[in-house]
């Protein structure tokens, strides 16, 4: 016998996935609302999109190989997919170097500090995005309309409907109102407004997620839970007083929802691990979200609700568990 | 805005001393009693908690020690027999002194002696390896190198030689707590008396198949021919299983063995060397001392062995 | 009728049935063989014959060693030549007999003619006693003795004889080609085993092999056996597990650290019936089964499924093959599952020997290890309902209390854990590790407490 055979125990077969092959599949399923948000931005966007990306591989390079002095991990693709979501959360308007404070938020502190993947407690991109919403507000939230490759009827300059909403109920005044007196009807209001890359592709992110599902990469447990919740309160809230309660729709449709419902709650490292405990979870991001949507003094709060929340899936992990054969 | 500031101040104090009157009530209604020698020889103790004395940690065996009538049953292999007398001394008691003890490695299957014949895909563990299968080599009885040995030390005292893909203790830092002998599947590490300036003889396999079996398996192994024991002038080898064994509390190291041994399977470690190499080694990697002299002269003898075989 | 399945995990590997065309065709007598007596679950067998001695095909060699255990018989006809220990397929010596074959002359009382009979004995001490005298044992892959699983404690009773045809590993065909070449002795041996059980019988077959499926109910319909069903699973991953085939086809799940019989279920092999067939029907003893040859690096040319003696040295078996192939990296025994990776070609068969299955590196080489991402893979995909991350940590961590709560004693190694790991991590490698260790402490509990209730008395 010339060759030396190979000897393990069994199986000896392996399916054909991969943490790469994963992560590739996220990153194809974030393609289309990508587009979406390049075709509507342009050139800004596309940079923001490419400036986050390489930052944020970028960042983890340096760390691990000088300071963790280990080999690198940028082969398994996570941190495309942590830049590639960053980006989704910035304005087209966002200087370079919040950008790369936003990969050093992401990569250095809320992953590579706890050991890298698998080991985070918080999702990376979300943990960046709140850190520069609440260090730089004024970028953050300027949502002035870049050129495009295809233009937009009636491109307004300003806040995103959310903060729009929030400032005109602030005010005094009701949602009809405020529609009335900008010469606006619901379904007009939505398209018109300027939005952060990701927010204003919902469909296309939708479209992304079925993909998901297709592959089976995720379950649909968390982001349902998630819209049924939402759901549920803002149109209970919304039959009690139309006036200053937003209705259902515009709140899936708005904001970071589908974006964070699908991409960002259903991140592998912070979500819990059985089903119960993640519909929970979705629960609880649903509820949060909403409360701070009405009550709260910021209009959005997806990204709040998520960091919430995965504060929680530990305990959530240690609660639920899978249902055992041979056992109650 | 000064009543603010003593309102607060108030308040606080008040808080304050509520609190420091609950701790004071709870630390004395749950005060344990306990013999304050328990903390005295815990002191006295290295406070590694390996738990090579066969306690939990070194609060359990102070505990114990305190509470038995004698020491014969405990030792702390790490302390050795110093901190052994410390005990006694503080308990009142007396103590049997021991010889200080080091791990020893009985297998000298190095990777030119003992060729790999399949190769290991399962995880880097040797338990899991001999659970699995007899080993990668054609030796079933010896080192599978995948270092549990290694991971069970906390002393840091055992490494690897990925040239031999042996482990090699580290006689200065061994502490002789058995980590590794337990963490071992294949019984290969033992431990022995550590000698005089730590010289010490012994059979460096534990191959118990038949002369030739072993002896096609990896030319290193004892074949169990018995001149060693012939050749003993003490009467501390035996063979059994087709395996000699040395007994430690026996030999008197004079090396007899050493020379009549076919396959250099009994090594002796840390004696001074003669001229030509009139510098005598570092202590410290006691095996690889041995190790690159034994190569160094029986490739040659096992080639001729080898030969005559297969006539 | 719908397709069954189980509740629980699974997975879904290709099947890769190459070799499932291939006749079965009988192997050449080597020139020795090599009778292990260490074939079944249980204690090894006793030799109860000497070197020199002449020895016929079916006559007993060794008998059991222990309650659990089995006759032996020699499956050619020569001369002991020695017994010794011999490494066996992980390289672990293991007592063998030796025997140089000088023909094939059966034993007497033994019908080698391939005449169907259908009449079943009425006795059931007798069926029984001639499944234990003639060494049958589960083909399944845990080669459990046979009479003494068909023979429940007091007790209990039997509600269903549930014949495993799933055969869920993939590219194994040996009992699929034994059920579309033999089914009537397979249905026969079913019935046999009803008969002793007093219940009726499910056959499960998976739904890939639709022609097998025909046939048995062919079978069953042309015998007349009123009392037995056909199943058709779907096709699933360890759907051929006794644990999971009870749960699809009765819906009932075995609490955890019982046994089939309490929740009134026998589990046995197609080919184990077969056995039965042979030994009650034929006073054949348990000598030869079927192997399939097959590989994901062997032309479908190539590919065999052989009856052989059981005792043909592996070696033997794969140079009639046509020797390894040059692109096989790992050679292993059973399916590629839960089958053994060979390490030692030298081996010979033994009775639960299903296969000689060549992987290119390609399909078998592990790839290197990944941190976990929690994507939760592992518990998704286990059968059991376990969650493999966690027994994984809680093994690393040396916690068995911990191990214990979360059941890794439950574990039935199927492999889907570290089939299913995108981070390959070494999953069933450790849990079986800490499986292992918690049974021990359990053990010892028990032990202990029957010594406790002892010294009560």
């Amino acid at each position: 016998m010339g060759k030396s055979l190979l000897v393990s125990p069994s199986p000896h077969l392996h399916a054909n996935v991969s943490t790469t092959s994963l992560m590739r599949d996220v990153i194809i399923a974030l393609v289309p609302a990508s587009i979406v948000s390049v075709l509507f931005y342009g050139w800004a966007a596309l940079l923001v999109f490419a400036l986050s990306i390489v930052s944020c591989v970028l960042v983890e390079w340096v760390i691990t190989k000088y300071l963790m002095k280990k080999p690198s991990t940028v082969g398994d693709l996570s941190a495309v997919v942590t830049g590639l979501l960053l980006a989704m959360n910035l304005p087209a308007t966002t200087p370079w170097w919040i950008i790369l404070i936003g990969a050093i938020v992401a990569i250095g502190v809320a992953k590579m500090s706890f050991g890298g993947l698998g080991q985070n407690i918080f999702n990376p991109a979300i943990t960046a995005r709140v850190f520069l919403l609440i260090s730089f507000p004024s970028y953050m939230t300027n949502w002035t309309a870049t050129q495009g490759f295809i233009s937009r009827p009636d491109a307004v300059s300003g806040a995103t409907p959310l903060g729009v909403i929030k400032e005109a109920i602030g005010s005094g005044s009701t949602i009809p109102e405020y529609l009335a007196a900008n010469n606006l009807t619901s379904v007009t209001f939505l398209q018109d407004m300027g939005a952060s890359l990701g927010e204003l592709s919902s469909i296309a992110l939708l479209l992304g997620f079925v993909y998901l599902l297709v592959r089976k990469v995720v379950k649909a447990w968390i982001p349902v839970s998630i819209f049924a919740t939402v759901i549920l309160i803002s149109g209970i809230f919304s039959l009690i007083n139309p006036d200053i309660y937003t209705g259902p729709v515009f709140n899936i449709f708005t904001g970071g929802m589908v974006l964070g419902a699908c991409f960002m709650a259903t991140d592998y490292v912070t979500s819990p691990m059985s089903t119960l405990g993640g519909i929970i979870y979705g629960v609880g991001i649903g509820v949060i979200v909403m409360m701070i949507r009405y009550f709260g003094s910021y209009p959005e709060g997806m990204s709040f609700a998520i960091l919430i929340m995965n504060c929680v899936v530990p305990l959530l992990n240690i609660w639920f568990h899978q249902k055992k054969y041979g056992r109650k | 805005m000064t009543k603010t500031i003593i309102l607060t101040i108030v308040t606080l104090t008040a808080l304050g001393l509520l609190l420091a009157l609950v701790l004071y009530w709870v630390a004395k209604k749950f005060r344990v009693e306990e013999d304050p020698r328990i903390d005295e020889v815990e002191k006295a103790l290295p406070g590694a908690n390996c738990g090579g004395c066969g306690f939990a940690g070194c609060r359990a065996f102070a505990d114990a020690a305190v509470k038995a009538e004698n020491l014969d049953k405990q030792f702390c292999p790490v302390g050795g027999n110093d901190v052994m007398k410390n005990i006694a001394s503080i308990l009142g008691l007396e103590i049997k002194e021991k010889a200080p003890q080091v791990a020893v490695v009985r297998c000298n299957g190095t990777c030119e002696a003992r060729p790999r014949i399949n190769t290991y895909d399962g995880v880097q563990s040797c338990r899991v390896k001999a659970s699995l299968y007899s080993g990668d080599t054609g030796c079933s009885f010896g080192c599978l190198g995948c270092g549990d040995c290694v991971a069970a030390c906390q002393f840091g005292a055992i490494a690897m030689n990925p040239l031999t893909g042996l482990p090699v203790v580290d006689d200065s830092k061994c502490t002789a707590c058995g980590a590794c002998v337990k963490a071992c599947p294949k019984n290969v590490i033992e431990l022995r008396n550590k000698g005089p300036r730590s010289m010490r003889i012994f059979v460096s396999c534990i191959n118990k198949d038949k002369g030739a079996v072993a002896r096609k398996a990896c030319s290193n192994a004892c074949i169990g021919c018995s001149k060693c024991a012939k050749v003993c002038p003490h009467g501390a080898i035996t063979v059994e299983n087709n395996l000699a064994y040395i007994d430690f509390t026996k030999c008197k190291l004079c090396k007899k063995c050493v020379a009549e041994c076919p396959t250099g399977a009994i090594h002796a470690v840390n004696f001074p060397v003669l001229p030509p190499k009139p510098a005598a080694k570092p202590a410290a990697p006691a095996a690889p001392v041995a190790k690159p002299e034994a190569p160094a002269t029986k490739p040659a003898e096992t080639e001729v062995k080898k030969e005559a075989n297969n006539e | 009728m719908s397709k069954l399945t189980f509740s629980i995990g699974g997975i879904h590997p290709h099947d890769n049935k190459i070799s499932c065309d291939c006749k079965i065709e009988a192997l050449p007598l080597p020139s020795t063989v090599y009778v292990s007596m260490a074939q079944h679950l249980g204690a090894p067998a006793k030799p109860i014959v000497a070197a020199g001695d002449a020895v016929k095909v079916g006559q007993v060699i060794a008998e059991p060693g222990g309650f659990i255990s089995a006759f032996v018989h020699s499956p050619v006809s020569g001369v002991v030549k020695a017994i010794a220990p011999r490494k066996d397929l992980a390289g672990n010596m293991v007592p063998h007999i030796e025997i140089t074959v000088d023909g094939d002359e059966w034993a007497e009382g033994i019908d080698t003619t391939d005449t169907l009979i259908t009449e079943i004995p009425e006795d059931k001490a007798l069926i029984l006693e001639k499944i234990k005298s003639c060494g049958v044992v589960g083909l399944g892959g845990a080669t459990f003795p046979t009479h003494v699983k068909l023979n429940p404690a007091p007790g209990k009773v039997a509600e269903c004889l549930i014949l495993n045809g799933a055969e869920c590993e993939p590219f194994l065909t040996s009992d699929y080609r034994i059920m579309v070449e033999r089914p009537k002795e397979i249905v026969i041996g079913a019935a046999i085993m009803q008969k002793v059980l007093g219940c009726r019988c499910v056959i499960g077959i998976e739904e890939n092999k639709p022609l097998a499926i025909e046939l048995i109910r062919k079978a069953i319909a042309e015998l007349g056996y009123a009392n037995m069903t056909v199943a058709v699973l779907k096709k699933r991953y360890p759907q051929g597990g006794e644990k999971q085939l009870i749960n699809a086809v009765l819906k009932r799940e075995v609490a955890s650290g019982c046994l089939p019989i309490d929740a009134g279920a026998v589990v046995q092999n197609v080919a184990t019936s077969l056995a039965v067939y042979e030994a009650v029907q034929k006073n054949k003893p348990l000598v030869t089964n079927t192997m399939t040859i097959t590989g994901d690096c062997l032309p479908v040319e190539k590919n065999h499924n052989y009856l052989f003696r059981i005792g043909t040295p592996l070696s033997f078996i794969i140079e009639q093959a046509g020797g390894i192939p040059e692109e096989a990296a790992k050679l292993i025994s059973g399916g590629p599952m839960m089958g053994k990776a060979i390490s030692n070609i030298d081996a010979t068969t033994v009775k639960g020997s299903s296969s000689v299955l060549y992987l290119s590196e390609a399909a078998t080489k592990r790839k290197a290890e990944s941190a976990c991402i929690r994507c939760g893979r592992c518990s998704d995909a286990c059968p059991m309902g376990l969650e493999p991350f966690l027994l994984n940590r809680l093994h690393k961590a040396a916690d068995l209390e911990g191990l214990e709560q979360n059941a890794v004693q439950d574990c039935i190694e199927c492999g889907c854990c570290l089939y299913s790991c995108p981070a390959n991590i070494p999953l069933l490698d450790n849990i079986r590790i800490a499986k292992g260790q918690v049974l021990g402490v359990i053990r010892a509990r028990a032990a202990a407490a029957k010594a406790a209730a002892e010294a009560a008395k």
